[in-house]
């Protein structure tokens, strides 16, 4: 067996370098909550990750998150359909403007949001009449968290919609596919390893999203509580330990989702990456 | 099935793709539209599958006008340059994909179904690939499948855009035989687009050889390369040199060199072009009388049973190509530089307007 030699020299050295900069800025800071958290016995440890107000706030940020991320796989996957497929004019501008959630300071689309979505704000005026209470409730959370993900869908499925053959969908259209056929046929499969990759984006960014949030959400106990201000408000308490232990299980949790995430998407790309020449 | 092509334009902005095109594809033939590049065959075909629609004129199947209906409904078969098969799905299932999308009602059961793509995979002799991917097979396997797909819906015709294009040589040439033996076995309507003459020469019933959005010239390979309507066909279909010439009462000539061109008996004295095919040339060490080029011989191609010649005529130093048989040629004992005379043997001349 001969040795397979790269146009590039350095591997020792690249990948020596990526474990060094990966350790220092991830598994580093990681290793210390973790660390810190051992400081707790079991028993403590569970006491304080399981106590009725942070399961409440697990479940709202692993849940409004997931909605959110799925929100955003419907109308993402919409959005770079229209910017891709169709010319009309504004597309620049409109094509800019998916942009923002990501240069937005995340404080401001906060405020923003929570000035829109109040009892006396544009849309809110008009929605609490009716009933529905979007500010400071888990809704608000929810909407909150859908505008921050939108740029992640957006982006990860455009460019592969770009390169999509038109004649794959001539060649359907050919044989009789009308044109749903040819979407969930054609187009669907072509398009869901990129979509899934927007969707794990879109919902890590959720998980850890926190300014947005604290505007809209009323921080409610209980009720619209997330838990990365769970962390903060043991902080601020000076309970280190007790925000570390939950900041592991978040830590667990999200890289459980993210494996399950990636595992699906290995599993639908890999018809298509097993056969690339 | 016939189709039969109606005064079909087509522009694009300022640009005429196609204009007043007008011809029928006969029941069973396999027709080649040839011409280089941008001159509206692909165009053409597209508007024939219901891909692209025309501004004007219509197309029917055998007397069904199916100007308005989609490509749905037209029930027409297209194999595309590259292919375009579904990356996703197997060969089985690509193949299997236009009896799957078919409405509950007229869709074939399963066993049916497979059995229908076994039937097809044989026929393009692929069986034995039915569980790949697409991007696992050569570029002519994929061209096959693609062929086998648009079978499967048992179309009325069968519409080809450069199928070979994408292959290489080799490949090309065994690849449009077969084609033409599959043509001979299924007898369906069928229509290919290619900028080969040699391919459509090679395959076609018939030629429909098209430029600048126009036809020049329909007929079958042995009609128009030798009895070429316009100067575009004959140049079109293989080598030729061109002439500066002048026609008079059937003769025409080119500088000293007169020969007959009996379809200009009634010309008085107009400007022509005069073309000579580099195998109707004939090579001479020494003048026999006849009028003749004096001529040089400036490179020599001997590759294959041909022998190419590249002279410089002494008149006016324009370059001329000969083809002689490798035997001729080792007669003659040419060497570059050699002192050459040049007899046409056959001259096609076509007047300038």
């Amino acid at each position: 067996m001969s040795k397979k030699t790269n146009v590039l020299p350095g591997f020792s050295l690249s990948l020596g370098y990526t474990l060094l900069y990966l350790s220092l800025i991830v598994l580093i800071p990681l290793s210390a909550a973790l660390i810190k958290t051992t400081e707790l016995s079991f028993s403590e440890f569970w006491h304080v990750v399981t106590a009725p107000r942070v399961m409440a706030s697990y479940k709202l940020t692993f849940g409004a998150s997931f909605i959110g991320a799925s929100i955003n796989a419907v109308f993402g996957l919409l959005t770079a359909w229209v910017l891709v497929r169709y010319d009309f004019f504004g597309k620049k501008f409109i094509d800019a403007l998916v942009d923002l959630p990501f240069a937005l300071p995340t404080a401001v689309a906060g405020i923003a949001l929570t000035a829109v979505y109040a009892k006396n704000g544009w849309i809110g005026s008009f929605l609490e009449p009716n009933g529905i209470h979007v500010a400071f409730t888990p809704v608000g959370v929810v909407i909150a968290l859908t505008f921050i993900g939108l740029p992640f869908v957006v982006r990860t499925v455009q460019p592969v919609l770009e390169d999509l053959e038109s004649e794959t969908e001539e060649a359907a259209a050919s044989l009789g596919a009308n044109r749903w056929q040819t979407f969930y046929k054609i187009i669907f499969p072509a398009l869901l390893p990129a979509l899934m990759t927007g969707f794990a984006l879109a919902f890590a960014r959720a998980i850890g999203e926190y300014g947005s949030v604290i505007f809209i959400a009323g921080n409610m106990p209980m009720v619209s509580e997330i838990t990365p201000l769970i962390i903060i408000t043991k902080l601020e308490q000076y309970d280190y330990t007790g925000a570390t232990a939950v900041a592991v299980v978040m830590l667990l949790i999200s890289f459980l989702l993210l494996l399950a995430i990636n595992g699906l998407q290995w599993w639908s790309s890999r018809r298509n990456a097993e056969a690339i020449e | 099935m016939s189709i039969e092509i109606n005064n079909i334009s087509k522009q694009f902005g300022k640009f005429h793709a196609l204009q007043n095109i007008n011809f029928n594809v006969p029941s069973g033939e396999l027709v080649a539209l040839l011409g280089p590049s941008g001159c509206g065959k692909t165009t053409l075909l597209r508007i024939i599958a219901g891909l692209e629609s025309a501004d004007d004129g219509r197309i029917a199947f055998h007397g069904d006008d199916t100007t308005d209906k989609n490509v749905r409904e037209r029930q027409v078969g297209f194999v595309f340059q590259h292919y375009a098969l579904f990356r996703h799905m197997t060969v089985f299932e690509n193949v299997a994909f236009g009896l799957r999308v078919r409405p509950k009602a007229t869709r074939p059961s399963e066993a049916e179904i497979r059995r229908r793509v076994r039937e097809l995979l044989g026929l393009v002799q692929l069986d034995w690939l039915a569980d790949r991917y697409p991007p696992q097979l050569s570029g002519g396997q994929r061209q096959r499948i693609a062929l086998a797909r648009a079978l499967a819906v048992e179309p009325k015709v069968l519409l080809l855009d450069e199928p070979f294009g994408a292959l290489d040589a080799k490949v090309r040439k065994d690849l449009r035989r077969w084609l033409r033996r599959l043509h001979d076995e299924l007898h369906i309507t069928s229509v290919f687009v290619t900028h080969d003459q040699e391919e459509a020469l090679e395959v076609a019933d018939r030629i429909v050889v098209m430029n600048h959005g126009k036809v020049e010239q329909i007929g079958s390979p042995q009609q128009v390369y030798d009895q070429p309507a316009s100067p575009f066909v004959y140049q079109f279909l293989g080598n030729v040199n061109e002439f500066e010439s002048r026609v008079n009462k059937g003769r025409a000539s080119i500088n000293e060199v007169t020969v007959d061109s009996v379809e200009h008996q009634s010309v008085d004295d107009a400007a022509a072009l005069a073309y000579i095919r580099p195998h109707d040339i004939e090579v001479l060490k020494e003048p026999n009388g006849a009028p003749s080029f004096s001529a040089t011989v400036n490179y020599i191609h001997s590759l294959g049973p041909l022998v190419r010649l590249e002279l410089q005529r002494q008149d006016d130093e324009r370059i001329i190509e000969a083809e002689l048989t490798r035997e001729r040629f080792l007669q003659l004992q040419l060497i570059e530089g050699s002192q050459v005379y040049l007899q046409p043997k056959q001259v096609r001349v076509f007047l300038k307007h």
